[in-house]
């Protein structure tokens, strides 16, 4: 949802597949290529894989820039785990501003109210 | 602890290496519910929980519930804390509000639940930076002799939640300023409010690995070496592969 409100403030539309890998490209963000290459890297198990996005990142962005990235990618993975672990469920704005995208790209199979 | 990333390749900023150090400093200590050697050995725990053969099983099973077994653990800590961590370290898109239930009914109370899920969280968060980086994980520190505080907020109540939180209204003084003053606090915030110190010490560290509250939505200025797009894009992204919603 703040990746689409970033993007109206420079009147730009990313394509919010790239969220969930449905899209080709990364959206129409700076690096964004390298940027989901990077964070999918990070969570999974392919270590060689990593280092050529760390790498690939770090031309891109410079160090400054992987730090921040690699920041964001482990609050992330924490933030995720609050939220799943406390059963939260999404605030009734949030799911009214986010309820044509979440549609579109089937994120409500993700909601905690469906899991046993 | 101040200079606990002085041989990185990469510069990483004061900032965040000094909430790095607090955080690392707060597992240490008791905290409110565990003390500072159980809180240390939940984060050991969720080191090892990747490589725990049940839960790679688990993982790969239809429904982890189906699986049963024991975890792969060196710790102290009795098992049904064990499993609680390992399931969040490897499967947190998974869980249920059946499996929290069932935590709770075999002893585990709300509050010391809530604390294990902050300490896995913090750990996650430092530690999945330093794999981003090719870094070593930072050692463990030194768990701090003391007490655990067994402070419960008289206002905790049932929200939204699984867990019981404390709305805004209902804050006491203990938890003056765990929520913003300007505008309603999101559930994300509200989650651990039980513990109010973890809500504390886990915004500290939301505040310097991602953004101060206050600047997430001041999308006209940039407040790191990667723009709001560009964070906000890695955040999505995480968030999808985790099957995190929220």
């Amino acid at each position: 949802m703040l990746l689409r409100a970033s993007g109206r403030t420079y009147d730009r539309t990313y394509d919010l597949a790239a969220v969930t890998g449905a899209a080709d490209s990364a959206g129409g963000v700076p690096e964004g290529d390298q940027l989901v290459a990077f964070a999918e890297a990070v969570l999974g198990e392919d270590d060689a894989a990593l280092a050529w996005a760390r790498n690939a990142l770090a031309a891109a962005l410079g160090s400054p820039g992987l730090v921040d990235a690699a920041g964001v990618v482990g609050l992330f993975n924490a933030i995720d785990r609050v939220a799943d672990a406390t059963g939260i469920p999404l605030e009734p704005e949030k799911a009214a501003a986010s309820a044509d995208f979440r549609a579109a790209l089937d994120l409500d199979r993700f909601a905690v109210a469906d899991r046993i | 602890m101040t200079d606990l990333y002085a041989s990185t390749p990469f510069p990483i900023r004061d900032d965040l290496t000094a909430a790095h150090a607090r955080a690392w400093a707060r597992i240490a200590r008791p905290g409110t519910w565990w003390d500072g050697a159980a809180r240390v050995a939940i984060a050991a725990e969720t080191r090892l929980a990747p490589s725990c053969a049940l839960c790679r099983r688990r993982k790969e099973a239809l429904s982890p519930l189906a699986i049963e077994g024991t975890h792969d653990s060196h710790s102290q800590l009795p098992e049904i804390v064990v499993e609680v961590v390992h399931r969040l370290r490897t499967d947190p898109g998974r869980l249920g509000e059946r499996w929290y239930r069932g935590i709770v009914a075999h002893g585990l109370t709300e509050e010391q639940y809530v604390e294990i899920v902050s300490v896995v969280a913090h750990t996650v968060a430092i530690d999945t930076m330093a794999r981003g980086l090719g870094l070593e994980v930072l050692p463990l520190p030194d768990p701090k002799p003391g007490s655990p505080s067994h402070y419960r907020p008289t206002g905790a109540k049932p929200g939204g939640a699984w867990v019981p939180w404390v709305e805004p209204a209902d804050a006491g003084e203990v938890e003056a300023g765990i929520y913003p003053r300007d505008r309603l606090p999101a559930n994300i915030m509200k989650a651990m409010s039980l513990v109010p110190a973890e809500v504390r010490s886990f915004f500290d560290l939301v505040t310097h690995q991602y953004l101060p509250g206050e600047v997430m939505r001041d999308f006209a200025r940039e407040y790191r070496a990667i723009s709001h797009a560009q964070i906000e894009l890695l955040a999505a992204r995480v968030s999808a592969l985790n099957r995190c919603l929220y």
